[in-house]
């Protein structure tokens, strides 16, 4: 009969035979560059996880990484990447269904609220309290608190982990040709039309572009000109987008669109705003830093030595630069919870996180990642630090607040309602006031619809 | 045969089986018609030949079609799903929609949308079969090439007119340019979005009316063609008198299946307009997957789709009765 003798592991009582299996494991781990997660070597054997993330720079760096993971603990790993809309839409609906397609999930921004609070996410406290299913090394304070702080639901469980913190910025994709007009970079929102009209249609670019999900590339637009989505979110969802700013800033940024954009700018996604601008078609842009970070890569940007960073305009009524939370979480359906907090723990470990930014990877969550030197290197390109454009939109966005509009559980439905009414000011369809008041009475509409108290 | 006499023989025994036990089944009563058993076993093994067939088609068409109507009845919506599965007010989603303009408005882009679409293919289908009909290979060899797009994945056809209609990158927005034609953005204008995507979905389902017309070309009858011609008539009277009238059913077939297909536009809006600018390209069927998808307001959107689907129906019917009508006069 054989004797099992316990050993101390971060307090736990371990079994020493598994002690020391997990050491070694680790030390295998190690050698092959992976962090050191699993409990034991292919203790994932015969297991498949079905994990879905938009496509993304971080997705495409973890894209090829994974068949570490899948090397150390045995796991198959089905990787879904489509694009965002998609993405978004195909989660929405599997979440809702509490279906069990998938073990690993994006929890987008947008919908974080509505998945979370609607019960469809699995609380992540105790994986992370469990010192058998989380090391201590995985140190999630290291995390900003004001990443984590939008993957926590109104019980205060925290149901997801931040991978991504996008900051809307400007950048200028012809620095050279601004100066030589006589511009600096534009700092407010007057300076942007202006910069944006006197270089429109010269050297062959559009004057600024930006894509055509306005619910995020317009909001820091109607807030810097003193308006809001909501009276005062979370607590008054009463939404204010006929008040005379909001009107006054949609009529400001239709025309920035209408006169300065590219022909067709109201059907540009996301990925055609951005090649526009890295192909120096565009001039001025206002977008996520996860975009615009992408001009200074000289590999695929044409503008990789002559463009320039900056933060988003200042309005009237200040600056407020959009902030969007993306992190991993648990679809409540999964049937293969702990493998796949295994994966989630690999996929937003140190180690990982780390290298994603010595390769290049923009959005880092982790403070540690934030401060080292090698993200700050990476982000600096023709004299501008984009991380400190990042850090410093972050810390704007934590003290005003602005952002909360965004995690409301019934934005989605007004968030349509500005793509729409910006489109139709765009396109002469509508008057700036008229659109805005069309949008407000929808909104009101659908946000009592979707039974929330106005 | 008079009555007596037939009265007579209904009394008598008509076959030898009912004279003797069936020898293939010899419990069956000797009193049995003969052709009973017969008739009984051609129903059962048609029955149990039709049965899985049935059980398919129940659980893949039927099933799911109740079940939309039944969530069209609910005010389901995903975010609060035990708080609203419910039939408190069954018609209360149907009284919305009444109500709901922009779902008004979409009913109407549908029928721009479908009407323009369908006329457009069928006229370019039907000219350019009377153009391909010559049997020879060069003829046959250009046809092929028209069925490409046809063949083309939908979401495939939304990227090509996706890039030909972005006039930064379009190949056609640059030779317009170059011949000093220069023309905006079709998509992001509201006056032309909608008639660009009608452009894309003609391009891409031209050819099967092509198709269909070419193959019933091949039908005609030679003697009234030939009689006519000795007559003296020209082509556009032969087109008109006795081509025209032979393919007019085919005609109104390939009008019922792209009028179908034409409500399932989805991915070529989805890519070029996403519904806009506004609302002008929103069809039927997009304003509901906005509903269902985006919103998660199930029973709203599976009340879109019972609408769309009732619409559907009368149409295909309206459709069915104008073909019929034509048939009957072309065979009076």
């Amino acid at each position: 009969m054989t004797r099992t003798t316990y050993l101390y592991e971060n307090g736990v009582l371990v079994p020493r035979r598994k002690l020391l299996t997990s050491a070694l494991a680790a030390g295998a781990g190690a050698l092959l560059g992976f962090p050191a997660i699993a409990t034991s070597n292919k203790s994932l054997k015969g297991v498949t996880l079905n994990t879905s993330l938009y496509s993304s720079p971080y997705s495409k760096l973890l894209r090829p990484w994974i068949a570490e993971f899948e090397e150390a603990t045995g796991a198959k790993v089905n990787f879904d990447t489509p694009g965002f809309p998609v993405y978004n839409q195909r989660a929405d609906l599997e979440l809702s269904t509490k279906g069990s397609a998938f073990d690993a999930v994006n929890v987008t921004f947008i919908y974080s609220s509505r998945w979370i609070n609607s019960g469809w996410l699995t609380p992540l406290d105790e994986y992370i309290a469990d010192a058998n299913k989380t090391p201590a090394n995985y140190d999630v304070k290291d995390f900003l608190e004001g990443t984590l702080a939008p993957e926590r639901g109104t019980d205060g469980k925290l149901y997801g982990i931040p991978w991504q913190a996008e900051v809307t910025i400007a950048a200028a994709s012809r620095f050279d040709a601004l100066k030589q007009a006589g511009f600096a970079f534009p700092q407010t929102t007057q300076e942007l039309e202006q910069v944006s009209k006197a270089l429109n249609r010269k050297e062959g670019a559009a004057g600024f572009v930006t894509d055509n999900h306005y619910g995020w590339t317009f909001v820091p637009f109607l807030h810097a000109f003193g308006g809001d989505v909501f009276r005062k979110a979370p607590n008054d969802l009463y939404p204010t987008l006929d008040t005379p700013e909001a009107i006054a800033a949609a009529d400001y940024f239709a025309r920035l669109l209408r006169d300065c954009g590219p022909d067709g700018v109201v059907s540009y996604n996301p990925d055609q705003a951005l090649q526009s601008i890295k192909s120096g078609r565009s001039h001025l842009s206002v977008q996520g830093q996860i975009n615009l970070s992408q001009l200074a890569d000289k590999s695929s940007s044409k503008v990789a030595n002559t463009a320039a960073w900056g933060l988003v305009p200042k309005g009237p009524a200040g600056r407020f630069p959009g902030t969007a939370i993306h992190g991993w979480g648990i679809p409540v359906g999964s049937k293969n919870k702990d493998a796949a907090w295994q994966f989630i723990r690999w996929a937003t470990s140190k180690e990982i996180l780390q290298r994603a930014v010595a390769a290049g990877y923009a959005s880092p969550t982790r403070r540690s990642d934030i401060d080292s030197a090698s993200y700050r290197d990476r982000q600096r390109a023709n004299g501008f630090d984009i991380a400190a454009l990042t850090i410093d939109s972050i810390a704007l966005s934590a003290k005003q607040g602005h952002m909360k509009y965004r995690t409301v559980a019934a934005y989605p439905q007004v968030d349509q309602q500005l793509n729409k009414a910006i489109e139709l000011i765009v396109t002469n369809q509508r008057t700036p006031e008229q659109a805005m008041k069309q949008a407000q009475a929808a909104s009101i509409a659908e946000l009592r619809r979707a039974g929330v108290t106005i | 045969m008079p009555p007596a006499a037939l009265a007579a023989a209904a009394t008598l025994p008509t076959s030898l089986h009912e004279q003797s036990p069936n020898p293939i089944h010899p419990r069956k009563s000797a009193a049995q018609p003969t052709t009973q058993p017969w008739q009984k076993e051609s129903a059962r093994s048609y029955g149990l030949g039709l049965a899985p067939a049935l059980v398919v088609l129940g659980s893949i068409t039927l099933l799911p079609l109740l079940t939309l109507i039944t969530v069209s009845l609910t005010p389901l919506s995903l975010t609060n799903p035990e708080g609203t599965f419910h039939f408190n007010q069954p018609l209360g989603n149907y009284a919305q929609l009444l109500e709901d303009e922009r779902f008004l408005h979409s009913l109407w882009v549908q029928f721009k949308l479908s009407t323009v679409g369908v006329l457009l293919q069928l006229l370019i289908g039907l000219g350019l079969a009377l153009l391909l009909d010559t049997g020879s290979r060069v003829a046959s060899g250009v046809r092929t090439l028209f069925l490409i797009p046809m063949v083309l994945p939908p979401i495939v056809v939304a990227l090509i007119w996706k890039i030909l209609y972005t006039p930064e990158i379009s190949p056609m927005h640059a030779l317009l340019e170059h011949w000093g034609l220069p023309v905006r953005s079709l998509i992001a204008n509201p006056d032309t979005a909608l008639w660009a995507i009608v452009a894309a979905d003609v391009w891409q389902w031209f050819p099967f009316t092509m198709l269909m017309v070419l193959a019933n070309l091949q039908m005609v009858p030679r003697d009234p063609l030939n009689a006519a011609r000795i007559d003296g008539a020209n082509r556009w009277q032969v087109f008109r008198y006795i081509v025209f009238p032979f393919l007019k059913r085919t005609l109104v077939v390939c009008a019922l299946f792209r009028l179908i297909d034409s409500f399932k536009a989805f991915p070529l809006l989805y890519v070029l307009t996403n519904g806009g600018p506004g609302t002008v390209t929103e069809v039927t069927n997009f304003y509901g997957f906005i509903q269902a998808f985006n919103f998660s307001y199930w029973g709203y959107g599976s009340a879109i789709a019972v609408v769309m689907l009732a619409g559907i129906f009368v149409l295909c019917a309206v459709v069915s009765h104008l073909g019929r009508n034509a048939g009957a006069r072309h065979a009076r």
